[in-house]
């Protein structure tokens, strides 16, 4: 259940991308201090602006790095980018841990968009996509990973700086709560008590009308 | 409301199972639901279970419930600490409400009154509101202590650490069933097309209308007594309403009661810290997922089904040959394994082994605490509920300590915690030695003389002259000779004989 939850979108993809890791190479351990920034990655968020899960969009954008030496983009074969918390949502929530090892790095828990990617297409690459509803209330920032044919992760790059700390955004979670669910669950309630009192009352006529004959 | 078994002394009932001269079954047959004995005891543990479904289904739920209403690991830990200590005040209070209305009524209140808790998580929008509402849930765990009192009440001393044990164990087991029933529903839920943040809210009504329907069955179908409901014995003088404060008192300044409520404690207590622990605990040191360590929990939980029921078992066992000495001492040796095996927990390093470990370890630990209750039933008669709620709370004590010692903050790595955890446990049983029974002595010592100790005695001292004279003495005399069982075989044989001579003395 735990998996379905945080990956269910892209649970395929990171099964095969996984399984790849483990059956291709020996060593399936990449660490995200080893990748290069090899992408320029902008997201349609302002600095500081609030978007509400299931009804906003956000747009995303990736292409490679100017700086970059031309060809380091060859063994890029898709790119993901993903919804990643900001240090201020990670605070005392140790399931969000930032890992340098990649296999155990919770910052970026939720795929924005997967996509294939072509090194001779030049061109700003650009997608959009409604914030699911099953995103937490937080502070984030969008970060893509380019990924080789084995499924290793091979470059990055994010809406935010080094730190983590510029640009970033937030989205405040549906409550998932109804009207009906409201209405029920008081319904409920009252009636569990108020069935109990009518059980004391029952139970006192009954002991009254056993008295009554007998005097 | 309540036909059976009301009908004064006209007619004497007819009973299904064999009974002693108080009506009290001398045999524990699982598979009937024949009234008054089997039928409550499974209505006392289905609605216990009911409600330790309620109080731990947010466990399983956590990885969506924390991001819904934005917990931190703070506010999780503090919930989950509010979700049993709650109960050790409502433990006390249902042990003196049994005493006085009846395990009947003061358990089915309870499970109603807190029902709406439950009813009412499933709007919680908050850390704040998520707190009280796992804080009130975990108050109807005090079911746990009119369980016991039922059993108490309803099979004699030579079942009673069955009876205990399995009614115990099998509602306990609901903490470990709820790490399966609610993942379950709540993918089901989301299957009929809820969203995540929705499914977990509407799948706390299935443990809220188990719980309220399993207090409309109390209601309906259960008996306080063999021989009726308190509320009619009492109006028929059969049994005479008692003081509060005189049963509280009573209860209080019983030492064994206390040396109980200390020592139970370091098998119950530890039994929920652990429940509340060792799913994070192999998540994070073996790195498991969520889904795999939440098995291992419940299989921790789900050995309540005969671990529990099997220390009950033991006490009867060794009771019969070697009497209330022979409980005590396995109480003390069986919970001072469980502190050695949880020691031993904390310091193995592969995977497999701790699983190991950890069902022995749990076997031990709740066997000791169906040895433990096969202890409560004798050490009052006038105050069982006051006892047996005292008892009951102490484990949840327990509980709150040890999280707060060995499991908040990062002081200690959690194997560090679980070790030194094991160490206490081995400590705090110690005080068994110092139990001691007039008429049928203590771990060290065996009893006084019969001459100047008798159960007789023990349970009428409870009492004082003023009311012997009129008569509220009568049914502990009747128990305390029913528990002459306990002085073990080689014992009864001889003094049966002078102990029937004495009985055959009349009645004030």
């Amino acid at each position: 259940m735990e998996g379905s939850i945080n990956m269910s979108a892209n649970g395929f993809l990171l099964a095969a991308l996984f399984l790849f890791c483990f059956l291709g190479f020996s060593h399936g351990h990449i660490h995200f201090s080893s990748l290069p920034r090899s992408l320029e990655v902008t997201a349609s968020p302002k600095p500081g602006q609030v978007l509400k899960a299931g009804v906003d969009k956000i747009s995303v954008t990736w292409v490679l790095n100017g700086t970059v030496k031309s060809g380091s983009d060859s063994s890029y074969k898709t790119v993901e980018a993903k919804l990643c918390y900001a240090p201020v949502s990670q605070v005392d929530r140790a399931w969000r841990k930032t890992e340098d090892d990649l296999s155990k790095d919770k910052t970026c828990q939720f795929l924005i968009v997967g996509k294939p990617y072509n090194p001779a297409n030049k061109t700003v690459q650009k997608f959009e996509w409604t914030v699911a509803r099953d995103i937490p209330t937080g502070t984030f920032f969008v970060r893509a990973y380019a990924f080789n044919s084995a499924g290793e992760e091979v470059g990055y790059g994010q809406t935010s700086d080094n730190k983590k700390g510029t640009n970033l955004f937030q989205i405040k979670a549906i409550t998932g709560r109804h009207i009906s669910l409201d209405i029920a669950s008081v319904c409920f309630s009252a009636f569990s008590v108020l069935s109990l009192s009518g059980f004391f009352l029952a139970g006192k006529r009954k002991t009254k009308k056993a008295e009554a004959p007998g005097q | 409301m309540e036909v059976q078994g009301g009908a004064p002394a006209a007619q004497p009932r007819k009973f299904s199972l064999p009974v002693d001269s108080e009506h009290k079954s001398t045999k524990f047959n699982i598979f009937s639901v024949a009234a008054p004995h089997m039928r409550t005891f499974h209505l006392s543990w289905i609605s216990f279970c009911a409600c330790f479904v309620s109080s731990f289904a947010a466990a399983p739920l956590l990885p969506v419930i924390r991001d819904n209403l934005n917990l931190t690991d703070t506010d999780i830990g503090n919930a989950g600490i509010a979700s049993v200590s709650g109960a050790v005040f409502a433990r006390i209070m249902m042990g003196s409400a049994c005493d006085l209305v009846g395990p009947r009524l003061a358990s089915a209140s309870l499970i109603l009154i807190t029902s709406p808790a439950v009813y009412l998580t499933s709007i919680a929008s908050s850390p704040a509101s998520f707190f009280l509402v796992r804080f009130f849930t975990g108050f109807s765990l005090a079911t746990f202590v009119s369980t016991q009192f039922w059993m108490s009440s309803m099979f004699s001393s030579t079942v009673v650490g069955t009876a205990n044990g399995v009614a115990g164990g099998w509602g306990n087991l609901g903490g470990g069933a709820t790490q399966l029933i609610m993942p379950y529903v709540f993918a089901i839920i989301e299957q009929i097309g809820a969203t995540k943040f929705t499914a977990w809210r509407i799948a706390f009504f299935i443990p809220a209308i188990f719980q309220t329907l399993s207090a409309f069955a109390v209601l309906m179908l259960g008996e306080d007594t063999p021989d009726g409901n308190f509320g009619e014995l009492q109006k028929t003088g059969e049994k005479a309403k008692d003081k509060f404060s005189t049963v509280v008192y009573n209860g209080a300044k019983n030492y064994r009661g206390w040396i109980l409520a200390l020592t139970y404690g370091y098998c119950f207590g530890v039994e929920l810290t652990i429940d509340n622990i060792i799913a994070n605990y192999f998540y994070d040191r073996f790195n498991l997922n969520l889904h795999t360590a939440g098995i291992i929990a419940a299989s921790f939980g789900l050995a309540n089904l005969f671990s529990r029921p099997y220390g009950g078992i033991l006490s009867d066992v060794v009771a019969k040959r070697y009497g209330m000495r022979g409980r005590l001492w396995a109480l003390w040796l069986v919970q001072t394994l469980g502190g050695v095996f949880c020691v031993i927990l904390g310091l193995v390093q592969s995977l497999s082994v701790s699983i190991a470990i950890m069902i022995i370890f749990s076997l031990f630990v709740q066997a000791a605490c169906g040895l433990t209750f096969g202890v409560v039933p004798f050490i009052s008669r006038r105050s069982l509920g006051v006892i047996s709620g005292m008892t009951g709370a102490g484990g949840n004590v327990g509980s709150v300590l040890t999280q707060l010692i060995f499991f908040r903050g990062s002081r200690y790595s959690k194997e560090k915690g679980i070790s030194l955890m094991g160490v206490m446990i081995i400590g705090c049983t110690l005080p068994i030695l110092l139990i001691y029974f007039p008429q049928w002595g203590g771990m060290l010592t065996g009893p006084a003389s019969s001459k100047i100790a008798s159960e007789e005695e023990y349970y009428l001292s409870e009492w004082t002259p003023e009311e012997r004279v009129k008569g509220y003495h009568l049914a502990a005399l009747k128990f305390a000779q029913n528990s002459r069982t306990e002085r073990g075989k080689s014992l009864s044989k001889g003094t049966a004989d002078a102990a029937s001579a004495a009985a055959a003395s009349p009645h004030v």
